[in-house]
C-alpha cells in the first residue's frame, strides 16, 4: 500500500516526473537558443515559470463553461502522468503490467489532445476554437503512423505487453535495429502530438494567438504547460522503452542513468528538428502524414513481418 | 514573510512575460520592441517571453500615445490580465503624448487610462533602454518585497 503510494506520488511517478519533465523543457529551450547563437535560460527557468503561473490570478471567462473549462487540465495532466506507471524504466519489470498496456499508454497519451480540444472548444473563444479544431484535425494525421509505428516493434517481438517486448529485444540483442526506420516515423508523428515546431498549427502564435490555451491563465494554464512537458517525457520515454531496448539487465543506478540519457537523446532529436524546420499548413502536414509517414509505417511491418518469417523460423 | 512568499515573489521576477500592445504609435517604438526581443539581446536570459494573449502575460507593454479610438480596447486589454499585473510605457509618447499632446484625437500618455508602473522615455526608446528599465522595474519590485 505504501509501497505503491510512495511510486505513484514520489518516485517514479508524480514528483519525479515533474521536475525531470521540467528539467527536459529546460533541455529542451536552452539547446533551442544555442542552436540560434543565443544564451537562453537559465536553468530554474520553468521552475520559476510554472511557480509564477501558480500563484497568479486564474479568470474564468463568463461564457465559458466553467466546469469543462476546469476540468479539462486536470484530465490532461492525469492522464499524462498514469501514462508513465506503466514504462519499463531501468529494467525489465515495469510497475504495473497487463497484456495489451502498450496500446493503453498509446491511447492514454491521446487524452490530453482530447482535453486540450475539450477545454479550448469550451472557452468559447473564436482563437481558442480554431485552435481546437485544428489540433483535433492534426490529431487524425499524426495518430496512425505513431500507431503503425511503435506497434511495428510490438509485432517483431509478437507481444503487446511493454515488459514482454523489453524481455524479447533482451533475449534478440540486435534486432531493435530492424526497428529504426519506425523510430524515425514515431519520433516525426510525436512532434504533432506534442505541437512543436513543424506541426505547431493548433497553437501557431502568429495566426491564433495561443490556440486552445488562449482563455486560460493562472494555476490552469500551469497545468497545460505541465501536462506538455510531461507528455514530451513521456512519449520520449515510450520511444525509448519500444525502440532502444537495450541495457535493462545492467544494475538498478547504471540502468537508471541510461534511460534517462536515451529520454534526452530523444528531447535534443526532437528540439534540434524544430529548430531547424519551419511551420507547415495543416492541410500540408495531412498531406505529409498520410502520403509519406503512413506508407513508410507500411514498408517498416513488411520488413519485420519479413524479418518475423525468416530470422526467427 | 513565509517561504511560500518569498518563492512566489522570485518566481514573478524571474519570469515576466510580456504582452505587446501599439496604443497609436508611430511604429518605431514597437520596431524597438520586436528589436530587443531579437536574439541579438535574447530576453530569455531574463526570462521574458513575448506572448500572444493578455492571458498568460504579467507585463503589459504599451508604446505610443492613447487615441480616443484604442482607449477602450486598451483597459479591456488590461482588464484580461490576471493579477499581479504591471504596465510600462514605451517612448516619449506613451509617456505624456508627446508631439501628440491636445490633438484633438489623442488621450495624453497611457497613465490618463491605467496605472503605469515604469516609463521609459526616448523617441524611439532604444532596445538598451528598454532592457534597463526592465531591470529597473525588476529590482524595484525586489527592493518593495525586501521592504515588507
Amino acid at each position: 500500500m505504501f509501497k505503491d503510494l510512495f511510486q505513484i506520488l514520489i518516485f517514479p511517478g508524480l514528483t519525479f516526473l515533474v521536475i525531470f519533465s521540467l528539467f527536459a523543457e529546460y533541455f529542451d529551450r536552452k539547446l533551442y537558443a544555442r542552436l540560434q547563437n543565443r544564451v537562453g535560460p537559465p536553468w530554474f527557468q520553468p521552475f520559476a515559470d510554472i511557480l509564477k503561473l501558480l500563484a497568479k490570478e486564474e479568470l474564468i471567462p463568463c461564457e465559458a463553461n466553467p466546469r469543462m473549462f476546469k476540468l479539462a487540465p486536470l484530465f490532461a495532466f492525469t492522464a499524462a502522468i498514469t501514462a508513465f506507471l506503466y514504462i519499463p524504466l531501468w529494467q525489465i519489470k515495469t510497475l504495473f503490467s497487463f497484456n495489451g498496456d502498450v496500446l493503453v499508454v498509446l491511447y492514454l497519451l491521446t487524452i490530453p489532445t482530447l482535453s486540450f480540444f475539450i477545454g479550448g472548444w469550451y472557452s468559447t473563444s473564436l482563437f481558442a476554437r480554431i485552435g481546437s479544431v485544428r489540433s483535433m484535425t492534426q490529431l487524425f494525421a499524426y495518430e496512425v503512423p505513431l500507431f503503425m509505428g511503435i506497434l511495428s516493434s510490438a509485432l517483431l517481438a509478437n507481444t503487446w505487453n511493454l515488459k514482454e517486448i523489453a524481455l524479447f529485444y533482451s533475449a534478440h540483442p540486435w534486432f531493435w535495429l530492424f526497428n529504426l526506420p519506425g523510430f524515425c516515423i514515431a519520433l516525426i508523428a510525436l512532434l504533432g502530438k506534442l505541437e512543436k515546431v513543424p506541426f505547431d498549427i493548433p497553437e501557431a502564435e502568429t495566426e491564433i494567438v495561443a490556440g486552445s490555451f488562449t482563455e486560460y491563465s493562472g494555476k490552469l494554464f500551469a497545468f497545460l504547460k505541465l501536462t506538455l512537458d510531461i507528455e514530451m517525457v513521456v512519449g520520449a520515454a515510450l520511444l525509448a522503452a519500444v525502440f532502444f531496448p537495450f541495457g535493462l539487465q545492467m544494475n538498478p543506478f547504471a540502468g537508471f542513468v541510461l534511460f534517462l540519457l536515451k529520454i534526452i537523446f530523444i528531447v535534443f532529436l526532437l528540439s534540434l528538428l524544430r529548430t531547424v524546420m519551419a511551420r507547415l499548413r495543416i492541410d500540408q502536414m495531412i498531406d505529409f502524414c498520410w502520403k509519406y509517414l503512413v506508407p513508410l509505417a507500411f514498408v517498416q511491418i513488411l520488413l519485420n513481418l519479413a524479418v518475423k518469417g525468416v530470422i526467427l523460423k | 514573510m513565509g517561504v511560500v512568499t518569498k518563492a512566489v515573489n522570485w518566481a514573478r521576477i524571474k519570469s515576466p512575460w510580456i504582452l505587446h500592445f501599439n496604443t497609436g504609435a508611430c511604429n518605431a517604438c514597437d520596431i524597438e520592441i520586436i528589436a530587443t526581443l531579437t536574439p541579438r539581446y535574447d530576453l530569455e536570459r531574463f526570462g521574458v517571453q513575448l506572448k500572444g494573449t493578455p492571458r498568460h502575460a504579467d507585463v503589459l507593454v504599451c508604446s505610443g500615445p492613447v487615441t480616443r479610438q484604442i482607449k477602450d480596447r486598451l483597459v479591456r486589454i488590461y482588464e484580461q490580465m490576471p493579477e499581479p499585473k504591471f504596465v510600462v510605457a514605451v517612448g516619449t509618447c506613451a509617456c505624456s503624448g508627446g508631439v501628440f499632446q491636445d490633438c484633438y484625437n489623442v488621450m495624453s500618455g497611457i497613465n490618463a487610462v491605467i496605472p503605469v508602473s515604469l516609463f521609459i522615455p526616448g523617441c524611439p526608446a532604444s532596445p538598451k533602454a528598454i532592457i534597463d528599465g526592465v531591470v529597473k522595474l525588476l529590482q524595484s519590485l525586489e527592493e518593495s518585497e525586501a521592504k515588507k
